[in-house]
C-alpha cells in the first residue's frame, strides 16, 4: 500500500516509516500539512497516518478538508491527544482509527491492516483465490504444493492487483504503490516482479492486458 | 482550610424570629408597666381628689349640725338615708379631738388618733384630714385602698387582654414575615448546598436583596477565577501528557525497530529490556497523568450528558486494541439518563475500570460492563473472593490487589478520585452481587441533578 505518515517528530517518524516499508508497504513521510496536501494532490493515497498537533496547523482541519472534497482514503490519526472528546472529534472528522501516543508498532500494523481491508469491502484477512489461500493480515500464500515466499516488492504487486480482482490495473498505478517520491522508477522493474510471481503463483496467476496493465487471472 | 462545623449551626430565620418576637413582647410588656404606673398615679389623683371634695362638701354641713343641735353627749353616728355600703366613711372631731359624729358604717378604732390636715395612707386607707372654724372642728375622710386597686387592676387587665391575643398573632406574623423576607437566603443556601465539589458554574438564585447582592456576586467572582484556574491547569495537564507522550512513542518506537532489525543475540535482549522499561514508563505516566486530571477537578459537566456513547466508544477502543474479546457490554436502550459528569473522566474512570478487570480478573472468564438507565456503571470480573480489609484498600494509590500483579496500583485510586469530585457513589464489592466469588465495582453519577455530596 501506498501509505503517507504526516508526523512531525522525527524519531517517530523514522521509526514508523521503517516499521511500514518493512511491512512492505511504500510510505511518504512529511512533516507538515502543507507538504501533506501537496502530496494528497498528486497520489492517491490507500491510507494516511495523521498527527495532530503539526507545526503549520491542527491535523483535525486536514481531514476535514480532504473529506470536505469527498476523498475516501483511509486515515488513522495518530497522536498524543488521549481525551475521548479529541477521539470523538477525530473521529467525526472522519478518520477510520485512532491511536494514541507511545503507538506499539506491531499494534500500529495491525490496524493499517484492519483498516485498509475494512476499506476494501473484505474486513476478513483471509482470501481464496483458485488454488491459491492468502492470508492478508499475515502476508502469506499457501498453495497447492505449500508456502509459497514472496518478496516484499512481489507481494506489494499482488497486494495491488487483489485489491481490484477482474479489473485491469494500469503499469503507472503498480509503480504508483511501488515507489516512494525518493525512489527511482526502473523501466523493466514491473515486468520483472510480474514475471517472478508468475513463476511461484501459476503462469495463469496474472494475465497481461497489452497496452493498459494487468490483472489477476484466476479470480 | 476552615473545619466543617461540628456542632448543628443556628437558624438565621429562627434567630430573627425569636429575636423579634421576643424583643417585641417585652417592649410591649414594659410599656405596659409604664402605663400601670401612670394610671394609677392618675387614678390616685382623681381618688385624691374625689376623697378632698367629699371632705370638703361634708364638714360645713356636720359643723352646722353640731351647733344647731348643742348637745354634749357621746359621739354620734349618723344614721343613713337606706340600706347601702359605705364607701367612704367619715369621723367628725371636735377641737379637743374628741369624735363628736361619724358616718355609720365608720369603726372608731381606726380612728383612734387625730392626725394632722392632709393626705395620710394608714391601715390600708386614704385618709383626708380637713379642719374649719379655726380648728374647732375636724373631719377626717378614709376610702380603703381596696377600691383603687380593683380599679387599677381591672383598668390594666382591659389593656393586657387584647395585648395576651396579639402576641400570638404577632410572633406568627413576625415569622412569616422573617421566612418570607429570607426566601431568597434560603434559595441560595440550597444553590449552595446542592453544589457539587466541582461545580463552578455561577450561583443563579434571583430576587436576592441588596445586602445579598453582593455576597453572591462575589461568590461567582471567586468560582469564576476557580474556573479559570482549573481551566489553566486541565490545559497544562493536556499539554503535559502531550510533551511527555511524544518522546515516550519516538523512544519506544526506535527500540522497536531496533529490535527487529538487530539480529537474536544479547543486543537484541537488551534492546527488549529497554522496550520492556519505556513500556512501564508509559504506563506510568499515563496514570499519572490521570491521576493529576481526576484530583485537580473538572469532573463534572456543566451540562448533563449521556453516558452511553462514551463507554461504547471506550469498549470499542480495547476492541481494537485486540483486548474486547472478554468484555460484555450491556447499555440501555435509549442511551442514559443525562449524567453531570464530564465526559473524558467518566471515559478514563470506565477505561480504568475495565483495565483493573482485564488485569486482575480470571483471564478465561468474560468481564460484564453495564451501564444502567439511571447511569449507574458496573463492572464485573471474575476472580477469587478479594478479603474485606483489602477491599477497603484498593483504593489507595499504587494498592494492588496482589502483590505480583501487572497493574500500576493506581487504577482504582484514579477512579475513587473521579467519583468523589463529581459526587458519584463509588461501591467496590466481593464477592461480585449474585455470585459467590468475582469483584465488583459499581459507580452511581448524580442524573441530572446537582451534587449534594461527596460519597466514596
Amino acid at each position: 500500500m501506498r501509505i503517507l505518515l504526516i508526523e512531525d517528530d522525527r524519531g517517530l517518524g523514522s521509526a514508523v516509516r521503517d516499521q511500514i516499508s518493512a511491512e512492505g508497504h511504500t510510505p511518504d513521510w512529511v512533516e507538515t500539512l502543507a507538504d501533506a496536501r501537496a502530496c494528497t494532490d498528486t497520489v492517491d493515497y490507500d491510507l494516511i497516518l495523521l498527527d495532530l498537533a503539526l507545526p503549520d496547523g491542527n491535523g483535525i482541519d486536514f481531514l476535514r478538508a480532504l473529506r470536505t472534497r469527498r476523498a475516501t482514503n483511509p486515515v488513522i490519526i495518530m497522536t498524543a491527544r488521549d481525551r475521548i472528546t479529541d477521539r470523538i472529534a477525530g473521529l467525526n472528522a472522519g478518520a477510520d482509527d485512532y491511536l494514541v501516543k507511545p503507538v506499539d508498532l506491531a499494534e500500529l500494523s495491525a490496524r493499517i491492516g484492519a483498516v485498509a481491508r475494512r476499506y476494501k469491502g473484505n474486513p476478513n484477512p483471509l482470501i481464496e483465490l483458485g488454488d491459491l489461500a492468502i492470508d492478508l493480515a499475515a502476508r502469506s500464500i499457501t498453495g497447492a504444493s505449500g508456502a509459497i515466499d514472496l518478496s516484499q516488492r512481489e507481494w506489494v504487486i499482488f497486494e495491488v492487483l487483489l485489491q481490484r480482482p477482474g479489473a485491469i490495473v494500469a503499469k503507472s498505478q503498480i509503480e504508483e504503490r511501488l515507489y516512494s517520491f525518493d525512489a527511482e522508477v526502473e523501466s523493466n522493474t514491473i515486468e520483472v516482479y510480474v514475471s517472478r510471481l508468475r513463476k511461484k503463483l501459476g503462469h495463469d496467476a496474472i494475465e497481461t492486458v497489452r497496452g493498459m496493465g494487468y490483472r489477476l487471472g484466476r479470480a | 482550610m476552615i473545619a466543617p462545623e461540628t456542632v448543628r449551626s443556628r437558624s438565621l430565620r429562627r434567630d430573627l424570629a425569636l429575636g423579634l418576637g421576643f424583643g417585641l413582647a417585652v417592649l410591649w410588656l414594659l410599656g405596659m408597666l409604664g402605663a400601670g404606673l401612670v394610671l394609677k398615679r392618675e387614678i390616685d389623683e382623681v381618688f385624691d381628689a374625689s376623697l378632698q371634695e367629699t371632705a370638703e362638701r361634708i364638714l360645713p354641713i356636720a359643723v352646722i349640725e353640731l351647733i344647731n343641735s348643742d348637745i354634749v353627749g357621746p359621739a354620734r353616728r349618723v344614721s343613713p338615708v337606706g340600706p347601702m355600703d359605705e364607701y367612704m366613711k367619715y369621723v367628725v372631731r371636735g377641737g379637743d379631738g374628741a369624735i363628736l359624729l361619724y358616718s355609720h358604717q365608720a369603726r372608731l378604732d381606726s380612728f383612734a388618733v387625730p392626725l394632722a390636715t392632709g393626705f395620710h395612707t394608714i391601715a390600708d386607707h386614704r385618709i383626708f384630714v380637713l379642719t374649719a372654724v379655726s380648728g374647732a372642728y375636724q373631719i377626717e375622710v378614709a376610702e380603703p385602698l381596696d377600691h383603687r386597686r380593683e380599679v387599677l387592676m381591672r383598668t390594666e387587665l382591659a389593656m393586657l387582654v387584647p395585648l395576651a391575643i396579639l402576641i400570638p398573632f404577632s410572633l406568627l406574623g413576625i415569622a412569616w414575615f422573617v421566612g418570607r423576607s429570607l426566601r431568597p437566603v434560603a434559595a441560595l443556601s440550597k444553590e449552595v448546598r446542592g453544589r457539587g465539589a466541582s461545580e463552578l458554574s455561577p450561583l443563579q438564585t434571583r430576587g436576592l436583596q441588596t445586602e445579598l447582592l453582593p455576597i453572591r456576586n462575589a461568590v461567582n467572582q471567586l468560582m469564576a477565577r476557580l474556573k479559570r484556574a482549573m481551566e489553566s491547569e486541565r490545559s497544562f495537564t493536556a499539554n503535559a501528557a502531550h510533551e511527555l507522550r511524544t518522546p515516550v512513542a519516538s523512544t519506544l518506537a526506535q527500540t522497536q525497530r531496533l529490535i527487529a532489525e538487530v539480529p537474536p543475540g544479547p543486543l537484541r535482549l537488551r534492546a527488549q529490556t529497554i522496550e520492556a522499561e519505556l513500556r512501564r514508563l508509559a504506563r506510568l505516566s499515563e496514570k499519572l497523568l490521570q491521576l493529576s486530571r481526576a484530583e485537580g477537578g473538572g469532573v463534572l459537566a456543566e451540562d448533563p450528558q449521556d453516558l452511553a456513547p462514551i463507554l461504547a466508544m471506550v469498549v470499542q477502543d480495547f476492541g481494537r486494541a485486540g483486548q474486547g474479546e472478554r468484555l460484555r457490554l450491556s447499555l440501555p436502550e435509549g442511551g442514559t439518563t443525562p449524567a453531570r459528569m464530564d465526559p473524558d473522566a467518566f471515559a478514563i474512570l470506565a477505561r480504568n475500570l475495565i483495565e483493573n478487570a482485564l488485569t486482575h480478573g480470571d483471564p478465561a472468564q468474560p468481564i460484564d460492563i453495564s451501564l444502567a438507565r439511571d447511569a449507574s456503571l458496573s463492572v464485573t470480573n471474575a476472580c477469587p473472593v478479594i478479603p474485606a480489609d483489602a477491599l477497603s484498600r484498593l483504593t489507595t494509590r499504587f494498592e494492588r490487589a496482589g502483590a505480583r500483579t501487572a497493574g500500576s496500583g493506581l487504577g482504582l485510586a484514579i477512579v475513587a478520585s473521579i467519583a468523589r469530585g463529581a459526587g458519584a457513589r463509588l461501591a467496590l464489592l466481593s464477592p461480585a452481587p449474585g455470585r459467590a466469588d468475582g469483584f465488583a465495582a459499581q459507580v452511581s453519577p448524580v442524573p441530572s441533578q446537582p451534587a449534594n455530596g461527596r460519597r466514596t
